[in-house]
Order: structure tokens, then sequence, then C-alpha cells
């Protein structure tokens, strides 16, 4: 009876040299960073990025730990010119700027840190949840939902400013990520309802597989370029909406930070008129386009990192 | 034949169209001869990777990029080698001399804009002066295939069910008055009853129009409705070229032959049918020198290993095979005479009775 | 053992101001898959035979008739209670490029599920391994090729089988098969085809297998049965054989007609009937269904709906006032003996005389 069968595609051309039967979690992970690498290797736009990121997150760790607690002053040399002492000069206390800036780091870095977090686990949890319960929950979550998207973030922040002082990068970065999570709500949840419909998820149901199978192994590494990606473009909306606040002189400042340095720059050191504090400007300005650029470099990868057929193409 | 002299002809030449991978460029059709006879049907046969929308591609020379069109011609009566022109006389061409109807056409049509806005769109793209024509063009086109136009052109992509989608994008490629047609995949993703509806409709205005029409499928059924030669592709090369009854008939490549009892048909003993064995060949996996059906092949013979096939013509039929041309030899030497003459049927009016 | 009674779904479309328009999806669909057998659905895209496929399957609702699976009726359970029945019945998608996740290697596609199976089952981890590959030898690939590898380095033909070795890991009673080779390359079609009806042998796994094809229907062996079905009713049902060779309903002949023949290796049926394709249907559903489209249709037919059944003269069911049998199947030129075929049955050879 089995005449057609078995004919074909029994034995490859090519077939594999490697590849137990079971391959391990251990040696899938090992070829997913390796593949990884290779996507960065790609393009060295990509490297460069990989650079400024690590060199910043670097600078977050270690750089308070390579200054005194209260960095030297000099006070013979107020708004000093760059030089090869003071790289971008000095502030209006004789402090070094490039020291400012690599302590200033750890809070930025942080508050980012924090917000994507938290933006991105409640954006993905409501969004995976609504868009695969679907019906009611739908509907709730998604009203909610609108709501979030519907809070004016500034004029919150002005009167939550009053009563709290922000003295933690954690808390800033809590209130930023309950700010924000609306957008990849929605965008998760949309993802959510065009995925279910494709035949691995019905198949996984049909074969009965349990919920947190789908949504844990199925659904979320699918959409996990694009967590990915929201998730490194929240880092850098909240170091500018948190510089923004900073600069503004909305938030009282206890610690030294970019946005700090900003408004003081501007507003004390008159950077906008005269040139003296044009570097004590420029350097913290500077660190947030790096820092940006790093990012936006980076996540151009994404897409191949997480694809398994760009991976390893 | 009823070869239509206003029909121009087609004649492909040394085409190699090659594809940029990160192991170097590779090439999905490789030196491919094919003659179009003008006011024939010729289909084009191939599985996945046969490079048989490749070659279609070439006929605009809309290869896109990693692509590249590497050597060859594409030489169209009264346009002259597609492959030397570019830019401006390039579109101009495209839709006034050779019209494209895409896959299923479910794509190639845009879901936001009415048809009759895509077909004005088309239209002045083409510099077109008389609008009003082309509307009443579009509408006789629509008309003549058994829709109702006006209510057509006022249509949404979405409104409109996948046999009516396949016909106005018939209708968007003869509208110019193309006279070379292009067909990518006309009746797949299509049921029976309506792929029998659109072959009949591309035959009745193909021979209406005076055209020159190139079928590509992987369908063979759907080729031997309505072609009238049929050349058969097999990792980017034309392996079997000839008259669709003949090749059908007594298929001369092993490919052919596999292919053919390979298709599930209501006629015949089911157990002789059998699915090739092994699979097609992708970009990567097709072999650098020798034949690339060798290792699909029951024919297989040393010298395919190293020396490819050249096609070779006898009486009307194309064959690349080593096999094929040993055997050839054989019969010519022992019963002279006995491979000629077996086609004098003409495949165009036995078809045209049936369906009267 | 799986029956179908009176299956009816209809679905409502919302849009319309006047309220809801109603499509008749599926009336009153009698259907039964023996263990180890094979039954195949017929007809035009919205016919109603995916709808059937999903229902069986388990994926979609029916609005009334009753589904038993091993003497066990589906209406009486809650949902839950329901799914252990129903995963005996595993569904094949059309498209074996969305039915794998392209982020998961086949080991893992075929881990997740067979740990289940072990679980269920009270097997141990190392047989989750074993059966893996067992079961891909089983569809007749390479599990040493296969499993590290992530689904867009296989080609469509092994997907597909991948696909089938999922749905195996159940121990299933019936795939569903739902134009499981209609995106499969030609040469391997049959390839497909044959496993199915390989694995109805060794198995006795049954097989529901629905297309628009009605050639691919033959290769899933000689005992097969054959429904048709137009806007959701069945209109002919019978051995395939016989309801490829001897249809009796025009529709039937239509859909046979429709398929393409391969002019120089067969000839077309003398009576082939130039089908009609519905571009604008009219949806009344008064008397027989397909009395619009019937050029044999007279007074009688837009009257009454001829309801499915024997008329003692032939071996298949049908629903049609004037049965006639046509010959409307292509047949053989006998050129086939040229391709190294001994014999050439000639399937259709007596079919006009019987009319």
């Amino acid at each position: 009876m089995s005449i057609m069968t078995n004919a074909q595609e029994t034995t490859d051309p090519r077939s594999a040299p490697g590849g137990t039967p079971g391959v391990t979690r251990a040696t899938l992970r090992r070829n997913f960073w390796r593949g990884v690498w290779r996507v960065l290797r790609r393009k060295p736009s990509r490297m460069v990025g990989v650079v400024i990121v690590a060199g910043f997150a670097v600078m977050g760790v270690a750089g308070p730990l390579l200054y005194p607690d209260h960095l030297p002053r000099d006070d013979d040399a107020l708004y000093a010119p760059p030089s090869l002492r003071h790289p971008f000069g000095t502030d209006f206390e004789g402090t070094d700027v490039l020291a400012l800036v690599i302590t200033g780091a750890r809070y930025v870095l942080l508050t980012g840190l924090a917000t994507a977090v938290i933006t991105v686990a409640l954006g993905t949890l409501i969004g995976l949840f609504a868009g695969f319960r679907r019906g009611r929950w739908d509907t709730v979550l998604m009203r909610v939902t609108d709501v979030n998207l519907a809070i004016p973030g500034l004029p919150l922040l002005l009167v939550l400013s009053t009563v709290w002082k922000f003295e933690s990068p954690l808390e800033m970065g809590l209130v930023l990520g309950l700010l924000g999570w609306g957008g990849i709500a929605r965008a998760v949840r949309s993802q959510t309802l065009s995925l279910r419909e494709r035949g691995f998820i019905e198949a996984a149901r049909g074969l009965g597989l349990p919920t947190t199978h789908i949504i844990g192994r199925e659904l979320l590494p699918s959409m996990a370029p694009y967590i990915a990606m929201n998730m490194l473009i929240a880092v850098t909306g909240a170091v500018y909406a948190q510089v923004g606040l900073f600069f503004l002189g909305v938030l009282p400042f206890e610690s030294n930070n970019w946005g700090v340095m900003l408004n003081l720059a501007v507003f004390n050191g008159g950077a906008l008129t005269t040139a003296a504090a044009l570097p004590y400007l420029m350097a913290p300005l500077l660190a947030i386009l790096l820092l940006t650029l790093g990012i936006v470099l980076i996540v151009d990868a994404m897409d191949e990192i997480f694809n398994p057929r760009l991976r390893e193409e | 034949m009823t070869a239509n002299p206003t029909a121009p002809a087609v004649r492909v030449r040394g085409l190699t169209v090659v594809y940029k991978t990160p192991v170097g460029e590779l090439p999905a059709v490789s030196n491919v001869d094919l003659t179009l006879a003008p006011g024939t049907i010729t289909g084009v046969v191939g599985e996945s990777g046969s490079g048989k929308s490749t070659l279609a591609l070439c006929l605009l020379n809309a290869v896109q990029s990693p692509g590249r069109i590497a050597a060859g011609s594409v030489e169209i009566d009264g346009l002259g080698d597609v492959v030397e022109l570019g830019g401006e006389e390039l579109r101009r061409a495209r839709g006034r001399h050779v019209g494209y109807v895409f896959q299923a056409a479910q794509n190639s049509l845009n879901p936001l804009k009415t048809i009759g806005k895509q077909l004005l769109d088309l239209g002045r793209s083409h510099g077109v002066e008389d609008l009003r024509a082309l509307v009443r063009d579009a509408k006789d086109l629509l008309a003549r295939m058994g829709m109702d136009g006006a209510r057509v052109l006022d249509s949404y992509q979405h409104e409109l069910s996948g046999g009516m989608r396949q016909r106005v994008g018939i209708m968007l490629a003869l509208v110019l008055n193309a006279k070379v047609v292009v067909l990518d995949e006309p009746t797949t993703a299509l049921d029976m009853i309506t792929q029998a509806t659109i072959l009949r409709i591309v035959r009745e205005v193909h021979d209406e129009r005076g055209l020159t029409t190139l079928v590509i499928t992987h369908d063979v059924g759907a080729v031997a409705e309505v072609a009238d030669n049929l050349a058969v592709m097999y990792g980017g090369r034309v392996v079997e070229h000839g008259p669709v009854m003949e090749v059908l008939g007594s298929p001369r490549h092993p490919y052919t032959r596999g292919l053919i009892r390979a298709i599930p048909r209501l006629s015949g003993d089911i157990s002789l049918a059998r699915a090739l064995p092994g699979r097609p060949p992708t970009l990567g996996t097709l072999p650098a020198a020798g034949c690339v059906f060798r290792e699909r092949c029951d024919r297989r013979m040393d010298v395919c290993d190293t020396v490819e096939p050249v096609p070779l013509t006898r009486d009307g039929r194309t064959v690349a095979c080593h096999a094929v041309d040993a055997a050839a030899d054989v019969d010519a030497n022992a019963a002279p005479g006995v491979a000629a003459g077996a086609a004098d049927r003409t495949p165009t009016t036995a078809r045209r009775k049936e369906y009267a | 053992m799986i029956t179908g009674t009176g299956i009816t779904k209809t679905f409502k479309q919302r849009g319309s101001v006047l309220g809801a328009r109603e499509v008749r999806a599926l009336r009153e669909v009698d259907f039964a898959i023996e263990p180890g057998g094979a039954v195949s659905f017929i007809g035009e895209s919205g016919c109603g035979k995916t709808t059937l496929g999903r229902i069986i399957a388990g994926l979609e609702t029916y609005d009334s008739g009753e589904i038993v699976i091993d003497g066990v009726p589906m209406s009486g359970l809650g949902h839950r209670r329901r799914q252990p029945h129903f995963r005996r019945i595993q569904l094949i998608h059309q498209d074996p490029y969305s039915a794998l996740n392209p982020t998961r290697t086949i080991h893992q596609t075929l881990e997740a599920p067979l740990a289940l199976r072990a679980k269920q089952t009270g097997r141990s981890r190392s047989w989750v391994d074993a059966r893996a590959e067992e079961l891909l030898g089983l569809v007749g690939i390479d599990p040493g090729y296969v499993l590290p590898r992530y689904p867009h380095q296989l080609s469509g033909g092994m997907r597909q089988r991948v696909v089938i070795a999922r749905a195996l890991t159940m121990d299933p009673e019936v795939l569903v098969a739902d134009e499981a080779v209609s995106m499969i390359d030609v040469s391997l079609r049959l390839g497909i085809l044959g496993l199915l009806k390989d694995l109805r042998v060794r198995l006795g796994v049954g097989v529901l297998f629905i297309t628009h094809d009605i050639a691919t229907a033959r290769y899933l062996g000689d005992d097969s049965e054959l429904y048709v079905l137009y806007r959701g009713q069945v209109v002919e049902h019978g051995p395939t054989e016989t309801v490829i060779t001897r249809p009796v309903h025009p529709y039937t002949q239509s859909l046979l007609s429709a398929t393409p023949v391969l002019h120089g290796l067969e000839k077309p049926g003398a009576e082939r009937v130039v089908p009609t394709e519905a571009l604008d249907p009219s949806r009344t559903d008064e008397g027989c269904l397909f009395a619009p489209r019937c050029q044999f249709a007279t007074q009688l037919c837009t009257e009454q709906r001829p309801r499915l059944s024997h008329d003692g003269t032939t071996l298949q069911e049908h629903a049609c006032f004037h049965p006639r049998t046509r010959s409307v199947i292509p047949t053989g030129t006998g050129t086939e003996t040229e391709m190294g075929a001994d014999t050439l049955a000639d399937t259709g050879a007596d079919m006009g005389a019987r009319g």
C-alpha cells in the first residue's frame, strides 16, 4: 500500500552534519547568541551603536565610583573653557563638566531603564491579555488604555512634584512608566489579534496546549522584535521626558543629572547669551544625542535578531 | 496555427539572471533561450525555485534588487531589446507593449481606491489623452469577460471575488492595447470552476485581440487547457519546450515525465502515479556543474555530473538531457525517420472545438 | 468512529442597516468516518467545506445536529468536557508556511505537545525525544536533519510532513486535512497524499480530506468516500471512484468538467458540461440550490428542494430530481505506455453507456 510514500525527502542531499536529535536548550541559546553576534557584525553602524550603549552602561554603573562623592571645585576656574584638564570646561562652581556628565548618567539611565521595563511589562501584559481573551476583557482593558493615553503627563507631573521630591531615579521611572504604557498596550493587542488567527496558534489550541504555553512560547517570541524595539524607544523617550522636566525646573533637584546641568547652564550661566557657559550646555546635550543615536542604531538590528530566518542567513 | 499577423514575436536569448546572496551571485535563470511565436500562447511550467517568475519579470525588465539581469537579451517586435531599455522608455513600454497580470491579482490592486480610479491613474501615468475612451475600452473588456463594467469600476478590491479580481487584472493589462501579455499564476487560489472560466477567457481574449501570451504557472493542467506551446523549467533552465500536445503526450525530458506522472488526475491508473523523489532545488542547493536535475533523475549517467546538457531541437521540440540525446542518436541510426513526423495535429483548433 | 447528523451552521454577518444577513454555511450535513477510513469533502470556496472541517476538529461550534465521537455525543457536554474528545481529531492546515511557528525549531514544535502527551499518559521525559524521532520517521523525513532546524529552512513538502507529525503527537483517530496539498509543489503532492493513505493503513488513522480539486481525492485509497457540497448541502455522496467516474448530479459534473484536461495525454469527456461560474449568485433559498446555475433545471427544481437519498439505480446518494450519468471526465489516450506504464486503466470508458 505504501508505494508512493517515503520515496521522497527521506534523504537530503546536503544532509546535516551536526544536529543530534535531542537539541538541548543550551545549544539553542548558544546558537541564538551566535546569531545575534552575526547580525550585529553585518552592519558597522550596529557595532557603533552597541559600543555607545555599552559605554553609557559602564558610565552608569561605574561612573560615580570613579569620583569622590563631592566633586572637587576649582574656585579659580569658574566657567573655564575646554582644556586638557577639563575637556568640557567647568561649571559655575569650577567643577569639571565631564565629571558631572559621567556621574550624572546613572540617574538618567536608571530612570530610562525603569520606565522602559514598566512600560513594556504593563503594555505587553495588558495588550496580550486583551487581544488573546477578546470580548469583555478586551473592551474593559482598552477603555482603561484609552484613559491612560488621555492623561496629560506634564500637568500631572507638575502637581505631583509639589508633594514628591523624586529623589530616587526609580520613583521617577515608576511615574513615567505608569504614564506611558498605553501606546504599547494598543500595539501589542493588535499584533496579538492578528497572530492568534495564524495557523500555528490555532494548531497549538487544537493540540490542547495550555494557555501559558501559547502566550509565553508561541505568541511572545513572535512579538519579541516589536517589544524589544518599543523598549529601546521607551528608554529614549524617558530620557527626554525626564531631562526635560529637570530642565524646566519643574522638579526640585537634589542630585546631579543631565537635566539639572542644562537648567543651570541656561538659567544661571546664561549659556544662550554668553559663550562662557556653552561647553557646560553642550556636554549633556551631546551625551543625550549620543545615547539616542546608539539606541537607534541598535533598534535597526532587532528584527533580524529575533527572526530566525534573518538571523541565520 | 492561427498566427495573427499583427502579434509580435518575443525572442529571449542567452538570458541569465543572478541574485546576490551572502555566498555570492547565484543564477536564478541561467542561459535561457525561448522564442514566443507571434500569436501563440506559451505556458511556462515549473515548481518553486524553477525561475519561472523571474523569467516573466524579464519581459518587463523588472527584476528587483538583489537580482539583476547579468546577460542576454529579450527582443520584442516593435519594441527592441527590453534589457537595453531604461527609465522613461521602459516605464512606457510596460502597459503599452507588455501587459502584466500579477499572481491571482490578489495583491496587485490598491485596496483604498476604486478600480475606476486605478484605471484613470494608469491612463494618466501613460499620458492617455482621451480618458473617456479608456474607460469605454475598459468597460467593453469587462463586459467581454462577463461582468458589469460600470459596477466593477465603482467597486473596491474587497468587493470583488477572486475570479472577478483576476478579470480586472487582465483588463488593466490589456486596456492600453498591449500586444504581449504575461500572466503570472493566473489561476492559483481560484476554484476549479472559476479557473476554467478564467482560462477560457484568456484563450478567447488572446485570439480576439491577436496577442502573444506567456502564462507562468506551477499547474500543468492550467497550461494544458490554454497553451499552444509548453516550456518546462527546472532549476533556472528550460529543460523541454515544444507543442503542448506533444510535450504532454510524449514527454522526453525525465523531469517532464516525472512531473506529469506526479499530477493528481481524473483519468489513468492511480497505482502508476507517483511523486518525484527528492525536492525542488533552491538557489543555494543548485549544483554548480552538470545537470541540475540529476539528483532526482532516474536516467542519470556519469556525464550528467560534470557536463550541463545543451538544449537540442529535434522535429520542433527542444530538450536538454544527455540521456535523451543518447537515445535519439541510437534511434536515428537504427530506424531513421521514426522520430519525425509525429506531429501534424493542430492543438489550437482542436481546443477551440471543445469550448464551442 | 465519528459521525455527524444534521450538522447545521449559520453565520450572521453584521453590517447591513436592516440587521444581520444570514449565511447558511452548512445545511443538515450527515457524515461518518470509520476508524482508518477516508472521506473527502469537495466543493467551491464558500460551500462550507472548511467550516465543516473546523467543526469536526472542535475549532468551531455548530447550531444544531449532533457529533458523536466514539459513541459519546458532544452536544450534551460543556466546552471543557468536549475538548479531550475533539483532541482525537487533529486539523492539518492548508498553509504549511503559517502552520509552524517561525521562531521555534522543529524539535521545540514537537516537544511541547509530546511533553503534554507524556504527562497525560504517565510516560517519562525520555519518551518524548524518542517519539519525536519515531513520528518524523513515520512521515518520511530524517529526524537528524529536521529536528534542529527552523521552519524556513525546510521545503513546503517537508513542512507539511512536520505538520502531520505534530498532529500525530496526540495519537489522533482522525486527521482533518484542509486543502493539505494545494500549496505543495506539484511534483511532491502525491507524496503527501500517499503519506495520508499510508497512515490510514499503518496507524489506522482516519482521514477527512477537504479539497476543491476532485482529482486529489482519488489518491486516498480505493475504499474512500466522497461528499460533494454545494452551498452547505451535500448534493452527492458515495464511493469516490463511483462518484468520479459515474457522477449523477449536475454540480458534480460541473466540478469534474472544470478539472483541466491534459491534452495530448487525455481526451475530454464527451458530455463535458461547460461550467458556469457564479459571478453574482442569486441567493434564493427556494427549490434546488443549484437550479439557478444548472442547465438541466426544470420548473420542479425551482419549486422544491431535492433531498439526499438513494434512488436504487446508483451506488451513490444524490440530491437531484433529474439524475443522469454523463461522461464528463477525460479519458486517457493510451500514450502513457510510452512513459513506462504497462497498462492503462481506462476508468471512464463505459460511462456513456450507463447514462
